[in-house]
């Protein structure tokens, strides 16, 4: 088996000179960010790598969770941003993304498929936040502009005596779907196309293929039940900002 | 039917505040006014004269900012919103109607209430029965505001809000809407607050007319009256075409 080291990531620099000189000869102007997020990768793994290191190796349960809190609020801050309506997007991340992921986690533990330790919960909260972010944050996107764009329905549903919930229902069901459509063509797609990161990383590192199925299909069922419910959150909780209580449409 | 001509409808200096960014603008000032069952009010003006924006605080699309409105006596407030929008019904400028077909669009208020008698509710408004089961996205706009006018008579309302109903039509379609807005006003008792830029079809149309300027009712009466011997400054001006 290949031993992986610094000298190798190093040399893996190489592949980043060839995207930069592919990107300078196309005149493509991310130059500058893919440097940018050259360093920035290397750094931010590299303190993770340690950070987790240590997590691991103390075995401390508050540990487990700070850790979880600090994606969860990175998650939910990076999603907000996709807010147009521009109140209340980091709160809408934080409880649809933390209801998605630790109901699933919660579930998880209570079924006995894993459990406290740190190497099972961190990088399983990491990938269902990460995931639950995307959906979170597609969702939040496609209702502020969907609703934005479709006042005339929404006021004709209105006028007709329908509630907010009735008048939005299309366009609800539209923005979660887009929520969901990442984990959807992933699950559909999945080992055929591509082999998912989870996977990958357990063969690299010398695991067995059929184990590392075994747990890539935990993994798919997680993310879909995490993306699903934080879709389904995302976007009630962004919805019911459009209206107040009189059934008017605010946006 | 026998048609009462008792109150239906009453503003009391009700007023409209509109914030833009920093700057608040009233687009209605203290209107009051009441309407009656049976009878057909235009309301006209200038472009900015706030006939819109009055118009969607009379079911409740958007919130007054002081005064009240009154329907059967009692203040709008005291209603369910969606209850309210049933009885006191509205028509866009532009009809919007929901995806299927005619019959689902007549639907879609009340999916629980059966509609017996389809050929009826397509026929008022000047349909062919065979167009319940056609595809809505295959209408002009003509047919798709008579459908739309259809759907919202299936909730039986006693009062309509028109919204420039004609103005995406071509002259011939706009005068048969016309009339079955006259139609129906005296047929089914109800009453019509139009809203117009167009002083002829007001005339057409007949019944009362509110001349709004600059978010205020600067006359009102009968349409002939106002709309042929204004008695105010401002209505001359609004008839000789001085007003932007």
């Amino acid at each position: 088996m290949i031993e992986l080291g610094y000298y190798q990531a190093l040399i893996s620099l190489i592949l980043v000179a060839l995207a930069i000189a592919l990107a300078r000869i196309k005149q493509i102007p991310a130059e500058k960010n893919m440097i940018i997020g050259t360093i920035r990768s290397f750094v931010q793994l590299i303190a993770v790598g340690y950070a987790l290191e240590f997590i691991f190796n103390s075995e401390e349960f508050w540990l487990v969770v700070l850790a979880v809190f600090v994606m969860l609020v990175v998650g939910a801050y990076t999603a907000g941003q996709q807010d147009r309506h521009n109140t209340g997007g980091f709160r809408i991340g934080a409880i649809s993304i933390g209801t998605g992921a630790l109901v699933t986690l919660g579930l998880m533990l209570a079924l006995e498929i894993i459990t406290t330790e740190a190497r099972y919960m961190i990088p399983l909260a990491g990938m269902l936040i990460s995931n639950a972010m995307n959906a979170s944050a597609v969702t939040l996107d496609r209702i502020g502009a969907d609703l934005k764009a479709n006042r005339l329905e929404i006021e004709t549903a209105l006028s007709l005596g329908k509630n907010w919930r009735e008048a939005s229902r299309r366009l609800y069901r539209n923005a979660v779907k887009a929520g969901m459509i990442s984990i959807l063509n992933y699950m559909k797609t999945v080992g055929l196309v591509a082999l998912p990161g989870a996977m990958t990383g357990m063969i690299l590192a010398g695991a067995s293929p059929l184990k590392a199925v075994l747990i890539q299909i935990i993994v798919s069922y997680m993310l879909l039940s995490a993306v699903t419910m934080t879709s389904l959150i995302t976007g009630e909780m962004a919805i019911r900002r459009f209206f107040n209580d009189a059934e008017q449409f605010t946006g | 039917m026998s048609c009462g001509n008792v109150v239906i409808l009453e503003t009391r200096d009700v007023k409209r505040i509109v914030k833009k960014g920093d700057v608040e603008l009233t687009t209605v000032d203290g209107i009051s006014y009441t309407f009656r069952t049976g009878r057909i009010y235009n309301l006209v003006g200038p472009s900015g004269a706030g006939k819109t924006s009055f118009l969607r605080l009379l079911n409740r699309l958007d919130e007054p900012a002081g005064g009240d409105i009154l329907y059967r006596e009692k203040s709008i407030m005291e209603y369910k919103p969606t209850e309210l929008r049933t009885k006191i019904a509205m028509l866009f400028q532009e009809p919007f109607l929901f995806q299927g077909t005619v019959r689902d669009n007549l639907n879609i208020c009340c999916p629980d209430k059966e509609i017996k008698n389809m050929d009826f509710h397509l026929e008022r408004v000047g349909l062919k029965v065979t167009m319940a089961d056609k595809d809505v996205a295959g209408l002009s706009v003509g047919e798709k505001q008579r459908v739309a006018l259809a759907r919202a008579l299936f909730q039986e309302p006693e009062v309509i809000l028109l919204d420039e109903p004609t103005s995406a039509l071509d002259p011939t379609s706009a005068r048969k809407i016309e009339q079955l807005i006259v139609k129906l006003s005296r047929e089914l008792c109800l009453t019509s607050i139009v809203v117009t830029h167009n002083p002829d079809q007001a005339k057409r149309l007949g019944g009362e007319t509110l001349l709004l300027v600059e978010g205020r009712l600067v006359e009102s009466g009968e349409t002939q009256q106002v709309l042929n011997e204004p008695a105010t400054d401002l209505g001359r001006r609004y008839i000789g075409n001085d007003l932007s």
